[in-house]
């Protein structure tokens, strides 16, 4: 707090004091007399108290839709994600992927993070799937974040490119698989009201190439547009939602269209210090359609239900 | 372009936009802004620097206890431990006021910057 903020909330509870010593007594005291005629105090009682609502970072903010923060210059941080997907068509899905993440942003431009992936599996009776239950070691990812536009005195919009290429060797249903894909993101982020409501747009691209066992390389692309709006409930606590749209291609290209999908749901952001935060989000779609299928959802390309719950601890 | 192709690509063409924004940032002459922390205040509370040039921030802590100069719009962290002295650059600024801030007293240590 600075010094005339200090200062200022000092007089303010002087001139509290002062008013609750008069309701007493009716004189008053000398002291309080002079404050409330001097000028200078009078404007120091009108002035707003400091906004408890600071900056704050919105890269986590939006739940599976990213802002474009990137970090303070010289910040660490280790981070646990989990992501979850359940339900399919039919039979019982569950992939619980759980990364170790390690966060560095050496300049005021550019910050990225390497991660390693474990992922737990429960499936059994989905058609086209085999049945796998167990966990395993799935795979490395790394994600590169370049600040092309900085939100903040200089500008209300905050922009940034993403590109997070990774290696699994586990696919979606627990099966070994050589895959190898990297998304493409652009990120905008916005403050509706200063410090309390938020807003980030998403457009990613997900080239993909994998290769099962005894299987010719497959190609397959899924692309997206996603966006969230985020409230400070409380200087720590934000809550929001987000709307994601998905499209997915059997082909790098977005020419062959295998499905679609929209999902919904709440996200929940907590900074629980300085140095340690929650981000949570939950996602259901809502609507969707697989090509060649008369469903009102698309359960073959895409799970119902998604949760990701992340921990961030800075050093 | 197989995914290995675009990896090599996309670090190249990174790479190449730090090594064109370092050089911008070199070839200008930074501002000098000198911060003290005493009793956990900065002192000044709001120094002035220029619009459209680098900026060095010097700390310098006359606290017996380390404080870590953050600032989200600055986009700069540092430790400066007790008696120490930390100079941050920070790239060309537009004009405006940036909040700084002691990480490990938030609530107490706060300024901002302010760029005209």
């Amino acid at each position: 707090m600075g010094n005339a903020i200090r200062a200022r909330r000092a007089a303010r509870l002087s001139a509290i004091a002062c008013g609750a010593i008069s309701a007493v007594a009716a004189s008053g005291t000398a002291s309080c007399a002079q404050t409330a005629q001097d000028p200078a105090d009078q404007a120091v009682l009108s002035a707003p108290l400091p906004d408890p609502f600071h900056e704050l970072e919105t890269k986590y903010l939006f739940g599976f839709t990213e802002g474009a923060d990137i970090g303070a210059e010289g910040e660490q941080s280790v981070e646990f994600e989990t992501t979850a997907a359940f339900q399919r068509r039919e039979g019982r899905y569950g992939e619980v992927e759980q990364e170790i993440e390690y966060e560095g942003v050496p300049s005021q431009f550019f910050g990225y993070e390497l991660s390693a992936h474990v992922s737990g599996y429960d499936i059994a009776g989905v058609a086209g799937a085999a049945d796998a239950h167990g966990v395993g070691f799935s795979g490395l990812s790394t994600e590169l974040r370049y600040l092309v536009i900085g939100r903040g005195p200089g500008s209300p919009i905050g922009l940034t490119l993403i590109a997070e290429p990774e290696w699994a060797r586990l696919d979606d249903f627990g099966q070994p698989i050589a895959d190898f894909s990297s998304a493409f993101g652009v990120v905008a982020d916005t403050e509706l009201i200063a410090n309390r409501l938020y807003g980030a747009v998403n457009l990613i691209d997900t080239p993909d190439v994998a290769k099962s066992p005894g299987q010719s390389w497959r190609r397959s692309s899924t692309t997206g547009a996603t966006t969230g709006l985020a409230y400070r409930l409380t200087p720590k606590i934000t809550g929001g939602g987000e709307v994601e749209y998905y499209r997915a291609y059997d082909s790098l290209a977005p020419r062959s269209l295998q499905g679609q999908a929209l999902y919904v749901g709440p996200t929940l952001h907590i900074q629980f210090t300085g140095q340690t935060m929650l981000a949570a989000a939950f996602s259901s779609q809502v609507a969707g359609r697989a090509t060649g299928e008369g469903y009102g959802l698309d359960l073959t390309d895409f799970p119902r239900y998604r949760a990701n719950l992340k921990l961030e601890f800075e050093f | 372009m197989s995914p290995s192709s675009r990896k090599s690509g996309l670090r190249l063409a990174g790479a190449a936009a730090l090594v064109l924004l370092a050089a911008t940032a070199s070839a200008q002459e930074a501002a000098q802004v000198r911060l003290t922390l005493k009793d956990h205040r900065f002192s000044p509370a709001e120094p002035t620097a220029p619009a459209g040039k680098p900026i060095a921030i010097e700390v310098t802590n006359l606290d017996s206890t380390p404080s870590e100069f953050e600032s989200k719009t600055l986009r700069v962290e540092k430790v400066v431990v007790g008696g120490g002295k930390i100079t941050l650059n920070v790239r060309a600024l537009t004009p405006g006021r940036y909040r700084f801030y002691d990480d490990y007293h938030e609530e107490t240590t706060e300024g901002f910057l302010v760029v005209k």
